[in-house]
Order: C-alpha cells, then sequence, then structure tokens
C-alpha cells in the first residue's frame, strides 16, 4: 500500500516527474519549509522539495563547503555535482540556516571549479526574516511578489492571482487529507507506522502535487490500519530529515513515532492558508507563523508549548531530540527541550548524529534501545503504582 | 564545572586584574620592572600591550568597561547582553550598560592560560552545543553558571549573518526566561527595501530598550554620541593612512586597539581618547621614519580576512612582531562610514553610511546605518561574491594595506564562514594573494595547540617565500 | 543453575558465568572481526574455566556493540541497562555510573530500586572514550595498562587539544619530538580524558554514590583526575574486574530471565 510512496520518498527523481516533464512541465527545487509551494503550483510548476538521500562520496562537497559544516547541505550539493538534479529547472536557496544558505555560493563555484553544468537555469535567493512582526510580514509578502516577477519573467510565464487562491485553496484540501493521515499514528494505539506516514509526507514533497492528492485520497479511503498497541510512543524532534530509515531504526520493532516536528514532516499542527486574507500576505503570515524551527529566534516559549500540546495530544511516552552534528540551532534547542520535558516527567533521549547512510547505526540503536527499556521501566511503574 | 571557580564572579576578577594591570606604568620604570616579577602570570600580555603607547590607556579603557558591567546594578542601570557586531552606542544613548560575550571572552583568553575552557565546557554542561561559537561560549558559560553579573535582556543583531552568533543570544534568553530582542538582517546592502527595514527593526530595537531598562531616548544624548562617533571615525580614517604606508609606522596591535575599542565604546569620549593617542603616535612616527615593529625591518605585511587568535598572552601579535610581519588591519578593524578610505577609493559610497544628526529621523536612519554595516554584519550577510561582501572588501582591503598574503582564521563554530571560505581562498588565491586557512579556534587551544596553528602559519609562510 | 552474560565491546569480548549467587567464571578477550567468534572463544574460555559444559547454561543475554551477533544468547539487552544492573547489584547505593567503554563513554543517573532514570552519551567521537587513550599509548609507544602508571610519575602536564583525537595526537607526537618526558605527556593524556568526561557527567548532574565501570575505570589516573574534576568520590569496582560489570549486568538480567530470583 506504501510502496509508491516510499519508492518516490527514497529516490531523487520520479517517474511522475519523468512523465510530466516530457510533457512540458518545469520542476523547481526549494531547500527550506519557509518557502510557500502554492505559488509555484499556480504557475503549473512542480515544487520539488530537494533531499539529500543515498550520497556515497563526498568528494565535491568537502572540496566546496569546509569541514565543520552539516552533512545534510553537503549530500544536497553532491547530488547536484553529480547530476542527480539536472532535471531542475530551478532552485530556490533560502537562509534557512547558515550551512544551507552557502549551498548559493557552493552550486555557482561547484560549477566554475569543476566545470559541471550543476547551476539550474533559474536561481533564486529568497529571503526570509527570523521574526514575526508587522514589517517582516511586509518584507516577506514583498520577496514572494519579487521572486514571483523573477519566475514568471525567467520562463516567460503568466501569473494570476485567481490561479493563486485557487492553489492555496487545493493545498488547504491537500493539508486536510494530511491531517487525517497524521491523525491515524497520533491514534492510540497508532494505526500506522511512523516510517510509513513519514514516506507518505516526504513523498507528497516531490512529485507533481495533485498526482499526489489522488494518491493520499486513495491510500486514506482503502487504509484499513495497523494496529502498533505494544510498542513505545515516540515523538521525534530535531533537525531536517528526509530519511525514511532514520525513522525505521527508531521505530525498530519495539517503538512508533506518532508525532514530529521535523522538516519534511507535517511539523505538528498542520496550519491552513487564510483563504479570505489578500493571498500573498495570508501565505507570508501562514509561513511565518507556522514552521517549527529554531531558526525563528526568540520562540523557544511557542515551540515548547505546541511540542508539550502534541505530547499530551498523541498521548507521547518518550521524546527523541537529535541533532545531525553542527546543527546547532536544533542542537542548542534540544538541550532547553530535555531540561523542561524532564522538568515535566517526560523522558527525552538526545542523540547527535551524522545526516546520510547508517553509518552509525549500531550506536544509534544502542542508544535507543536503552532509552525503550527505560520507557519500559516507566510503564511497570506506572503498572504498579 | 569545579565548584572552586564558582567562588569567585569572573567580570569582577576580570575588571580587578584589567585596573591592576593599567596601573603598572603610573610608577617608575624600576618599580615596573619589579612589578612584572610578581605577576609571571600575566607578564607576557601586558609587555605585549604596553609596546604601544596608547597600552596604557587601552588597558584603562578595558577596565573602565568591566568596572561597568561589574558596577551596574549598583549604579540603577539595567545590563544588555549583546554581541561585538552590535553597535553599543544605541546602549549608551539609554544609559544602559552593555556586556558583550566574544569581548568578555577574549579579555579572558588574553589573560589566563587556561583560557576560558571551563566556562566554554559548562556551556555543554547546561545543554548548549560543543559545535556551537567559542566566542560567546567562552564568556556565556560563566554567566550561564550564575557567576557574574545578572543580565536584564539581550539584544543580538547576528540573525540572516550568523546563525550561532544569534542562536547563543537566543538559548540565553531562552534559559534565563529574560527578555530578548533581534534585528534581523537581509542578505544584500543596498536597496530603499532594505534601509526601511533596517530603520524599522532598529525603531522596535528602541521601543524594546526603553520598555526593558524605564529609560527614554534622549535625543540631545543621542546626538551627543552620533557627533563623538563622527569625531571617531575622522581619526579612525586618519589611522588608516598610516597603516597604508610600508614599513608600519603603528605596532602591530593597532588594529586591536582599533576594533576592541570601537566594540567596548562606540561614541564614548574614552574611545576617541585612545584613537587620538593612535593618531599622534602614527604621525610622530611617520615624522620619525619610525616603525611599528620593534624587532627588525617589516619584511612581509598579512591581511586577516576575519578575525585575530585571542589566546594567552596575544600571542598572535608577539608571532608576528618576531617574524616581521606587518599587520594593519582586519574585516574588525572597518567600520564603513562614507569618508573611510576604501570607501572613498573604490566609490563605494552607497555602500556606506553617513551620519545626520539634525531630526530625530536622521539621526535613527543613521545609527540603523551604523549597525547594519557593522564588521561581519555588513560583509557576510550576503554570499561572498556578491558587492559589497566578503570577497569584495577582503580584496580591497588587502590591495589598500599593500598585503603579501591572506590568514582566514576563525572558530569552528563559524558555520557561515566554513561555509564559503574555501571558494574565498580560491579566489584571493586567483587574485595573486598567497592565502592561508587556519584550522584553529581562535578562542580556544584545546581544538588545535598554538604551537601546531603557529607551526603551520610559518610552514605556510615558508612555503610561499613569505618570510 | 548457571546463566550467561556477553558483552561484544568495539575492543574487547567479556563472558561472565553466574550460579544465582556469584560469579563462577568470567573472560575477557580482544574482540574478533566476526562479533561471534570471539563470543565463541570467551564463551568456552569460562566454561573451561569453570568446567561447565555450554548446554548447561539456562540462559545467556546478549550486551554491547554486538549484542545481536552472540549466536548463544536467548535475548539482548542494551549496555545501558546492563551496567546499570551490574553496578547496583555491586553497590546498591551507586545512583551515578560513569561507564568508558572502548567507542563511548555514558553517564547513567539510577533510581532507588536500581533503574535507569536518565542517561547521557557522548557524541560520536573518540575524544573522551577508551579508543582516546589506546591511540595516545600507541603514539608513547607504551602498553595501555602502562599509561595510568606513568602518569602517575608525571609532575608537570602538558596541554593538549582535547577536542578531536587526531589533533590531540598530533600535539603528541610535537612534544615527544620537543623532549618533553613521556610521564608528563601521559598525564596530559589523562587529564585531557578527565575533562572530556567530566563535562559530560555533569550534563547528567551527578547524584552521589558514583562509581566507574567499564575498561577506563582501570586506568587510575584518569579516576583521580576526575574525581578532582567532579569533587566526588569514585567507588572503584574491586570485587570484580570493572570491565565485566556489563556481562555481569547480562548474566544478571539473564537469571531473571529464566526465573531465578
Amino acid at each position: 500500500m506504501f510502496e509508491e510512496f516510499y519508492t518516490i520518498a527514497q529516490s531523487i527523481n520520479n517517474e511522475y516527474i519523468v512523465k510530466a516533464k516530457e510533457h512540458g512541465a518545469l520542476c523547481i527545487g526549494y531547500t527550506c519549509s519557509y518557502f510557500p509551494e502554492e505559488i509555484l503550483h499556480a504557475l503549473g510548476i512542480i515544487p520539488y522539495r530537494v533531499k539529500g538521500l543515498n550520497v556515497s562520496s563526498l568528494s565535491v562537497a568537502d572540496a566546496a563547503f569546509g569541514p565543520f559544516i552539516c552533512s545534510h547541505p553537503k549530500c544536497l550539493l553532491q547530488h547536484f555535482a553529480d547530476g542527480d538534479y539536472s532535471f531542475l529547472d530551478g532552485i530556490i536557496v533560502t537562509p534557512g540556516c547558515d550551512s544551507m544558505r552557502r549551498i548559493d555560493e557552493c552550486i555557482r563555484k561547484t560549477a566554475v571549479n569543476f566545470n559541471l553544468p550543476v547551476v539550474p537555469p533559474f536561481f533564486f535567493h529568497y529571503t526570509v526574516p527570523h521574526k514575526i512582526t508587522e514589517y517582516s510580514v511586509k518584507w516577506l509578502v514583498d520577496e514572494l511578489q519579487r521572486f514571483i516577477d523573477s519566475v514568471t519573467k525567467h520562463f516567460s510565464l503568466l501569473f494570476s492571482y485567481e490561479k493563486l487562491k485557487e492553489s492555496i485553496a487545493f493545498y488547504n484540501r491537500m493539508r486536510k487529507r494530511l491531517e487525517e493521515l497524521n491523525a491515524l499514528r497520533m491514534h492510540y494505539p497508532a494505526r500506522i507506522a511512523g516510517a510509513d506516514a513519514f514516506a507518505v509526507f516526504v513523498a507528497g514533497l516531490s512529485m507533481p502535487r495533485d498526482r499526489f492528492y489522488s494518491m493520499l485520497e486513495s491510500l486514506l479511503s482503502k487504509y484499513n490500519g495497523a494496529d502498533f498497541e505494544n510498542r513505545r510512543r515516540l515523538m521525534l524532534i530535531g533537525s531536517a530529515n528526509d530519511d525514511i530509515d532514520f525513522i525505521k531504526t527508531i521505530e525498530s520493532q519495539t517503538a512508533v513515532v506518532v508525532a514530529d516536528t521535523l522538516c519534511y514532516g507535517p511539523r505538528l499542527d498542520i496550519d491552513y492558508v487564510d483563504e479570505e486574507d489578500e493571498p500573498l500576505h495570508a501565505l507570508a503570515l501562514r509561513y511565518l507563523n507556522h514552521s517549527h524551527c529554531p531558526r525563528m529566534y526568540g520562540g523557544y516559549k511557542q515551540r515548547l508549548e505546541k511540542v508539550v500540546g502534541a505530547i499530551h495530544k498523541a498521548q507521547v511516552e518518550g521524546v527523541v531530540l537529535q541533532n545531525i552534528r553542527f546543527c546547532d540551532l536544533h542542537g542548542a534547542e534540544n538541550g532547553l527541550l530535555e531540561r523542561d520535558l524532564e522538568k515535566m516527567g517526560i523522558p527525552c533521549l538526545r542523540l547527535e548524529r551524522e545526516y546520510g547512510p547508517m553509518a552509525d547505526y549500531e550506536r544509534m540503536r544502542m542508544r535507543i534501545d536503552a532509552f525503550i527499556e527505560r520507557l519500559d521501566v516507566r510503564r511497570i511503574v506506572n503498572t504498579r503504582s | 564545572m569545579r565548584q572552586a571557580l564558582k567562588q569567585y564572579n569572573f567580570d569582577w576578577m576580570l575588571w580587578r586584574t584589567y585596573e591592576a594591570g593599567s596601573r603598572l606604568l603610573s610608577g617608575t620604570k624600576r618599580e615596573y620592572d619589579i612589578a612584572l616579577r610578581y605577576i609571571p602570570y600575566f607578564r607576557d600580555p601586558v609587555k605585549e600591550v604596553f609596546k604601544a603607547k596608547a597600552g596604557q590607556l587601552f588597558l584603562q579603557m578595558t577596565a573602565t568597561y568591566l568596572d561597568n558591567i561589574v558596577n551596574a546594578h549598583h549604579r540603577g542601570k539595567k545590563t544588555c547582553m549583546t554581541t561585538f557586531c552590535f553597535s553599543p552606542a544605541i546602549l549608551y544613548a539609554l544609559d544602559i550598560v552593555p556586556v558583550t560575550l566574544e569581548l568578555l571572552t577574549v579579555m579572558m583568553t588574553f589573560l589566563y592560560k587556561r583560557g576560558t575552557g571551563e566556562f566554554l565546557d559548562y556551556c555543554n554542561e547546561a545543554g548548549f552545543t560543543e559545535t556551537s561559537c567559542s566566542s560567546q561560549r567562552g564568556s556565556m558559560g560563566a554567566l550561564l553558571a550564575d557567576i557574574g553579573t545578572p543580565i536584564d535582556m539581550v539584544v543580538t543583531d547576528s540573525p540572516g549573518v550568523c546563525d550561532t552568533n544569534a542562536n547563543a543570544f537566543a538559548f540565553f534568553a531562552a534559559y534565563k526566561d529574560i527578555p530578548f530582542f533581534q534585528l534581523n538582517m537581509p542578505p544584500w546592502l543596498v536597496e530603499e527595501r532594505v534601509t526601511q527595514y533596517h530603520v524599522q527593526d532598529y525603531k522596535a530595537l528602541i521601543a524594546f530598550l526603553e520598555e526593558h531598562s524605564g529609560k527614554r531616548l534622549d535625543n540631545d544624548r543621542l546626538r551627543e554620541i552620533l557627533r563623538e562617533l563622527q569625531k571617531q571615525d575622522e581619526l579612525i580614517n586618519e589611522l588608516e593612512q598610516y597603516l597604508c604606508y610600508k614599513p608600519l609606522p603603528l605596532p602591530v596591535t593597532t588594529c586591536l586597539f582599533i576594533y576592541a575599542g570601537r566594540f567596548m565604546f562606540a561614541g564614548m569620549p574614552i574611545y576617541t581618547r585612545l584613537l587620538e593617542m593612535l593618531v599622534n603616535e602614527g604621525r610622530e612616527n611617520v615624522k620619525l621614519h619610525q616603525q611599528g615593529i620593534y624587532t627588525s625591518k617589516e619584511k612581509s605585511r598579512g591581511f586577516f580576512c576575519y578575525i585575530d587568535h585571542y589566546t594567552h598572552s596575544l600571542r598572535l601579535w608577539q608571532m608576528l612582531e618576531e617574524l616581521n610581519i606587518g599587520y594593519s588591519g582586519n574585516i574588525l578593524s572597518h567600520f564603513w562610514d562614507d569618508s573611510n578610505p576604501p570607501v572613498v577609493h573604490n566609490n563605494w559610497k552607497e555602500a556606506a553610511y553617513s551620519i545626520k544628526t539634525q531630526t530625530l529621523e536622521d539621526m535613527l536612519t543613521s545609527i540603523a546605518a551604523i549597525n547594519s554595516r557593522m564588521p561581519m554584519i555588513k560583509s557576510i550577510r550576503g554570499p561572498y561574491d556578491s558587492p559589497y561582501m566578503w570577497l569584495q572588501d577582503t580584496l580591497a582591503l588587502a590591495s589598500m594595506y599593500k598585503s603579501d598574503f591572506i590568514v582566514y582564521n576563525g572558530t569552528p563554530g563559524c558555520r557561515n564562514t566554513w561555509g564559503m571560505v574555501k571558494l574565498l581562498a580560491q579566489d584571493t588565491e586567483k587574485a595573486g594573494f598567497p592565502t592561508h586557512i587556519m584550522y584553529a579556534d581562535a578562542f580556544d587551544d584545546r581544538v588545535q595547540s598554538w604551537d601546531a596553528t603557529r607551526d603551520r602559519f610559518e610552514e605556510f609562510l615558508r612555503i610561499r617565500r613569505l618570510i | 543453575m548457571i546463566v550467561a552474560g556477553c558483552d561484544i565491546g568495539s575492543l574487547t569480548t567479556k563472558v561472565v558465568l553466574f550460579d544465582g549467587k556469584k560469579v563462577i567464571a568470567s573472560s575477557i578477550i580482544k574482540s574478533k572481526p566476526k562479533p561471534e567468534d570471539g563470543a565463541y572463544e570467551a564463551l568456552q574460555q569460562v566454561c573451561a574455566i569453570a568446567t561447565v559444559n555450554q548446554d548447561n547454561i539456562a540462559y545467556c543475554v546478549g550486551t554491547g556493540y554486538g549484542r545481536k551477533r552472540v549466536p548463544f544468547a536467548n535475548d539482548t539487552i542494551s549496555e545501558i541497562s546492563c551496567h546499570t544492573k551490574g553496578a547496583f547489584y555491586l553497590y546498591p547505593n551507586v545512583r551515578t555510573i560513569i561507564d568508558i567503554g572502548g567507542q563511548d563513554c555514558k553517564v547513567i543517573s539510577l533510581n532507588t530500586q536500581g533503574e535507569v532514570d536518565r542517561f547521557v552519551t557522548n557524541d560520536k567521537c573518540a575524544a573522551g572514550t577508551g579508543r582516546f587513550l589506546e591511540v595516545m599509548a600507541k603514539v608513547l609507544k607504551v602498553e595501555l595498562q602502562e599509561l595510568s602508571n606513568m602518569a602517575k610519575k608525571g609532575n608537570e602536564a602538558i596541554t593538549l587539544a582535547s577536542a578531536c583525537t587526531v589533533w590531540a595526537q598530533a600535539d603528541v607526537i610535537k612534544y615527544l619530538n620537543e623532549g618533553i618526558s613521556k610521564e608528563n605527556i601521559a598525564l596530559g593524556v589523562c587529564k585531557s580524558m578527565a575533562k572530556r568526561v567530566g563535562v559530560l557527567v555533569n550534563q547528567a548532574s551527578i547524584k552521589r554514590d558514583v562509581c566507574i565501570t567499564g575498561g577506563v575505570a582501570k586506568n587510575t589516573a584518569v579516576v583521580k583526575e576526575l574525581e578532582n574534576l567532579l569533587g566526588v568520590t569514585i567507588i572503584k569496582i574491586t570485587n570484580v574486574d570493572p570491565q565485566l560489570t556489563g556481562a555481569l549486568g547480562a548474566a544478571l538480567f539473564a537469571y531473571q530471565k529464566a526465573g531465578g530470583k
């Protein structure tokens, strides 16, 4: 039932993109969840959230990036260098974090230094403020307009607000469906494996969205649900993750990930875009307000509140706080979350890891096993009392 | 952290040490020599600082800065934790005491052989990542452990420029549950939209500072500070001329004094006095054809395209002297006012700031522009090869100072520069500057020992026939 | 009833036989490229010592990184739980366990029932692990076991880059070339190691009594330095080899699982 979602989520290109491109569709990649896909959709462009999966060497990435950089953007760069993203007609680079925004220079210079055709024809540096104020929302509205002007000019496309409104409504409908999927894993007992749910989420960022929507509808109508009663219910928090194997490693046979705050995931609440508001303003507001990322400095309390809300709602037994090495934003926030959640009696496991093929598998497994054993003891103690 | 370390506030210890150091030259030469015998631990940094005529004033200024911090609350003032790339002028205008993490870290690493090691580690113990920048962690650890002046509010202007910096301040504010404000920096500089954003953001900052300090911004006080800043810019610009001479007529520590002073006391008369003293020394040396390097003749000149190396005893500067290397300036010693020599020489006025003090709006626009052109804030906010960014600044300054080579030194915590420095180095090499990347941590010898750092640096100089 | 615990670590493989009252035999050997081979060899050794037939072992729990590769294990349990079990059995007052193994370091906080309350582990770097000491001993051309005694003879420790084993190694070589005594270098190595571990211990917020397990527990110079840093006395396990704590815990779990009390 999930095979197709897995295939799409676990590969870079897929048949849907290939076919759509054969019919003349454009596909534009982006690096950060702060970019509103609705705009691309309204222009008939396939939005593609770039992934770093299955990289076997970092030869080019290491030559461009220094040694103290998170391995996720390095893997992205390597894919570009290896020509895996040659199907992209454009790329949108966002200062989601420092490592990620330097993809800008690294891709461009890799093209020059290695004489590789790795820079997609359309290249856009999209900037997002780190806070929510009237003037930062205005900045983002202007930025969206700048993007529309630039992309329509580059590809000679026509943009219409009517189409954008339609796309906003479409995405809201899709969010509603994703919310239903999310409810399956938050259900007690969980009715879907976290890895399966995550495969759907990631696939949804990697293919034409209309097609994804129909696949999602079909899944929801046919899926009978599984039973994960005897597994410990975990929440996964921290650095960006597009790797389903990582979720599988955590779940193994003993746990189920019932909630997460991950980039590429649904990020707690599936917020909707206000369809009554002026479209760009509505998008700017939703995207600045929604995303659960410590790049929004000073927003820790609100994020903690949301995490605690999700923990109660999904009856989470333990929280896995992971960060990719050199991802200080999540690493530091994980420190705060660990302190505050443990104080509330919610067990936490903090992990630092590398992104990429799971060379670290055994070390990771041992920590997770020990954490599950800790949760088991807790269950027994709770039953005793 | 060891219990013993928690017995005394670290800022108080620093204050007393710098205060004592600043009085060492008050007696006779003989008394000074005898005093040095009794301070084996601090002898080297003291000697290095006093090589410059302005050294004593520099130590006095540092002691005053620490005095302000330690005694802020006794004097009824609020403290604001902030960063080196935030101009403290606005805090002085509101009578708020700046507590600049990176400055405190350096003040400590200069003096103590163990540096700030245990404070760095304490951050980790408190839940902060060890991969974060050591420049903040060095002193933040002490403040997290409550062995420093309590902090009333936190302000940073690095979001959009440096994540690890912004993140350190956000972490501290969340950890201690105190008010936090961030100025955001878009990735480019020259555009009306950006200027507007800076000004609006700055106005929000002032509202925040007023709310949490209980003080109102006094226009006359702000005007006075901005005029003092103008004066300071003029003095720096004169110094820049001397720093371009070859051989260098000023001590190699001059650049350090320029930026450290500005980070401590922008717009305050004490910094003006320091600059005046440096200018006088420059004028006199030029007149007498006197060199700034006292050991021998300047053999080669380096430009540090990022920051310096700050561990014990100012040994970076000691080493430069020993190797007869002239050192004029780095990215930190540039503030980009409209009459700054590289601005005038390259006709970069559109990217520079100018100070206008007639109306409040003029002043706010000026101070927002000053702040958004602070070192690092200006040069690495966007792609390194964009207009007015890191590459352009580096090449212009290295050429202006007639540098023979370029050195990058930073910290492993600097995600932002490590994301592009290899590319920058390729470009500077192409432009004809042998370029050396140090893998050291400017604030923590435990990452790469100073000896190893020096060995590799000297190897670079030898291989490239620079000494 | 005789049960076994088998702990396959990155550097050594340990097996303990337990009869419900005491450890009747134990073995520590170097881990093999194929973990199964090491497990069999260690098992054969203990069986020979205790003159027990392998078939008479009622239950075996595997632990350590190679726990899934113990061919004769009936069940597997993480070494965090096993070290906790073993240490609590030996010292019921223990509330914090510092376990420094070959490739990582863990600090475990226990409740009064001897159950894991919280634990923290080091990152994936070798600094602060047994591997760090092993690498340094190799550079100093001494046996790992000698490092501790050598350090005790040192009087002026060298400062070492402690964040990275590779850089620290470069520093040690440099000090050797400068003619600094091996004793002072060894002392610097042990201090650096202790500092690294100390940070981790403080992250877990220390509760008394504190004990140390794992191979590095045998390095008394590191332990002494840790005591100085943390300001607590660290209990040294003397009734069994501290390296065996995990295997002992596994054997205790095995005994429970086999129906023993």
